[in-house]
């Protein structure tokens, strides 16, 4: 294939990935608000990136447990976005500066007693996090160094290669213990990782894998001690990143554009379906009594 | 979702209804002792489980009448609000089901050809897409249809005994329609399923275990009680959410389904008319009448 052509692909690559951004509009005008608050602050992660190998360590520190909100999530967004465009930058890893915990997913008070057009800037930030992370050029990986439930899972899954600590850990998409329903394009993403077999009793069960059983169903590559979880993920990023790089971003993007189209093609319908599905009365109260037991737990 | 209410009321409207029958729901006359007797349906309004026995002498074969009795019952299981889990399982010694009557199949009724065929995919449709959870109790062999009635439950236990369970439907001579192709692969995986497809493979129960064709295997006697063990536990999930997942993740599988039955039906019609397939048939009924004798 002649440069010329991998060159017009790639450039057509980073072109769709601008479509990604908010949309020039009231919604905008707050966001570029956002931009300029949380760009410098990063109170939500810490990023370190290593000019020798190519590969940046995003670590997830939102107290307490690393919950997606709206916030983390455009900052999530920007920084992916930061990095892509930085030409040192070949890699990325997720991982976590909070104890015991990966991310506990999304953040339930932004989806308890919900204000409308916050929901939606919400839930449209999350597609977008998750549509840029699947199809990236970067090589991802996650090093699961805590409990990794929902939202958490879904991080874990959008990457190439997920490493995770042994111990007693848990991962995996539980919505359904909650009384939600994981959107169509979580089930997408495990069900390119694990199967349609697998994925069914997963999600139908809610069920949280501990860190053996995980790898035992293909949920994650590898399962090492803890302390070895992030040296274990860089060792295999520089793998990765042996592959010429125009190759293996192309033929990720082969692979992975069809899951990101069904979302993209879908995107309004979508918002509007969680808009209309998350103020349910019964859902409502299934959250309620969530957030009541995690009280009490205190 | 509204793909499958549609589906639903339009198959209310197809449905025949020729026979009524004597069930727990309390029903009307009896026309056909024959269909009465083709299986057993029990409920238990406290756990909210449904048990689905098969019982037709000698090997639990689908017939256009059984087919329809079930289809029938599994639709008033499906309206019944008490009813969340559905067990199916055998009374008849070391077989679960040997799979569609094969005397319906070896030199057909041209007229009734294409409605077994209707009413089976009917039954693939309601059992794969039922908002139940359903679990296949396999205690005995599961051949053909009678590994589809398994392929399409949420959950496989079979019981240790030497039985084998496959789609061994190209061994017969024939074509397995599109929707338990995929039903196959979606259980075992594209890699496993193209081989075992092509082949016509039957498996025991540790190497269909190994490739993750039953769940679980269990001691004989244990198999039902498993069954119930396992629907207990997946009804402590909040239903509505777990129907709903169920539903999306089925989705696909069922649309191309739906897109394509009287395609199917078509094939499955043309390649019974067939001189080559009727010959491998009768072959085949032959070589189990020589088996019994």
């Amino acid at each position: 294939m002649a440069l010329g052509s991998l060159s017009l692909a790639l450039r057509q690559l980073q072109l769709s990935s601008r479509s990604f951004c908010p949309r020039a509009s009231l919604v905008y005008r707050s966001h570029a608000e956002l931009i300029r608050r949380y760009a410098t602050e990063s109170a939500n992660l810490d990023l370190a990136v290593d000019s020798a190998s190519g590969i940046a360590v995003l670590q997830l520190k939102r107290k307490p447990v690393n919950g997606l909100n709206l916030e983390f999530l455009t900052e999530l967004n920007l920084t992916l976005e930061k990095l892509e465009k930085d030409r040192q930058v070949k890699g990325l890893i997720f991982t976590s500066a909070q104890p015991k915990i990966f991310s506990a997913g999304l953040d339930i008070s932004e989806m308890y007693n919900p204000k409308p057009e916050r929901m939606r800037e919400f839930w449209r930030a999350l597609q977008n996090f998750w549509m840029r992370l699947y199809i990236s050029p970067l090589v991802t990986a996650a090093a699961i160094n805590g409990h990794s439930p929902a939202g958490g899972c879904l991080i874990a899954l959008s990457c190439d290669y997920r490493v995770m600590a042994s111990g007693s850990y848990a991962i995996g998409l539980n919505e359904t213990l909650l009384g939600i329903v994981a959107p169509f394009w979580f089930m997408d993403t495990i069900r390119n990782v694990v199967g349609q077999r697998e994925s069914e009793k997963a999600l139908q069960l809610g069920r949280l894998y501990s860190a053996e059983e995980a790898l035992k169903v293909g949920l994650i590559d590898e399962l090492v001690p803890e302390k070895s979880v992030l040296d274990h993920a860089k060792q295999e990023l520089l793998k990765w990143t042996q592959v010429p790089s125009h190759a293996r971003q192309l033929t990720k993007l082969a692979l992975r554009k069809p899951t990101v189209d069904k979302l993209l093609a879908k995107q309004q319908e979508d918002t509007e379906f969680f808009a209309e599905f998350i103020v349910k009365d019964s859902i409502q109260k299934g959250l309620g009594k969530y957030l009541e037991a995690l009280k009490q737990k205190k | 979702m509204a793909t499958l209410r549609l589906w639903r009321s339009f198959a209310r409207l197809k449905a025949i209804q020729p026979y009524t029958y004597r069930t727990s729901f309390g029903c009307c006359r009896s026309m056909s002792d024959v269909t009465a007797a083709d299986f057993d349906l029990s409920t238990d309004e406290d756990s909210g489980i449904a048990i689905l026995r098969m019982q037709k002498k000698p090997v639990n074969s689908l017939s256009l009448k059984t087919i329809t009795a079930m289809n029938i019952s599994l639709e008033k299981l499906e309206q019944d609000d008490r009813i969340n889990g559905l067990i199916i399982t055998s009374v008849i010694p070391k077989i679960f089901s040997g799979g569609l009557e094969l005397t319906e199949l070896y030199q057909p009724q041209k007229e009734t050809l294409r409605e077994l065929w209707r009413v089976f995919h009917e039954f693939w449709l309601k059992l794969y897409s039922s908002r139940l959870v359903t679990v296949a109790a396999i205690n005995g062999h599961a051949i053909a249809g009678g590994c589809v009635i398994a392929l399409c439950c949420d959950y496989r236990i079979m019981a240790s005994s030497p039985y084998k369970i496959g789609l061994n439907e190209t061994q017969v001579g024939l074509q397995a329609p599109v929707c338990i192709l995929d039903s196959m692969v979606n259980v075992v995986g594209h890699k496993t399923g193209e081989r075992a497809l092509k082949l016509g493979e039957l498996f025991l129960p540790a190497e269909a275990l190994k490739i993750g064709l039953v769940d679980e295997v269990v001691a004989d006697d244990a198999v039902l009680e498993s069954a119930r063990r396992e629907v207990k536990k997946w009804l402590q999930v909040p239903g509505h959410a777990r129907q709903l997942t169920k539903e999306a993740l089925r989705k696909p599988t069922i649309d191309r389904m739906i897109a394509r039955t009287d395609e199917s039906i078509d094939l499955m019609y043309n390649m019974l008319s067939d001189d080559v397939t009727q010959k491998v048939l009768g072959n085949y009924l032959a070589s189990l009448k020589k088996k019994e004798k």
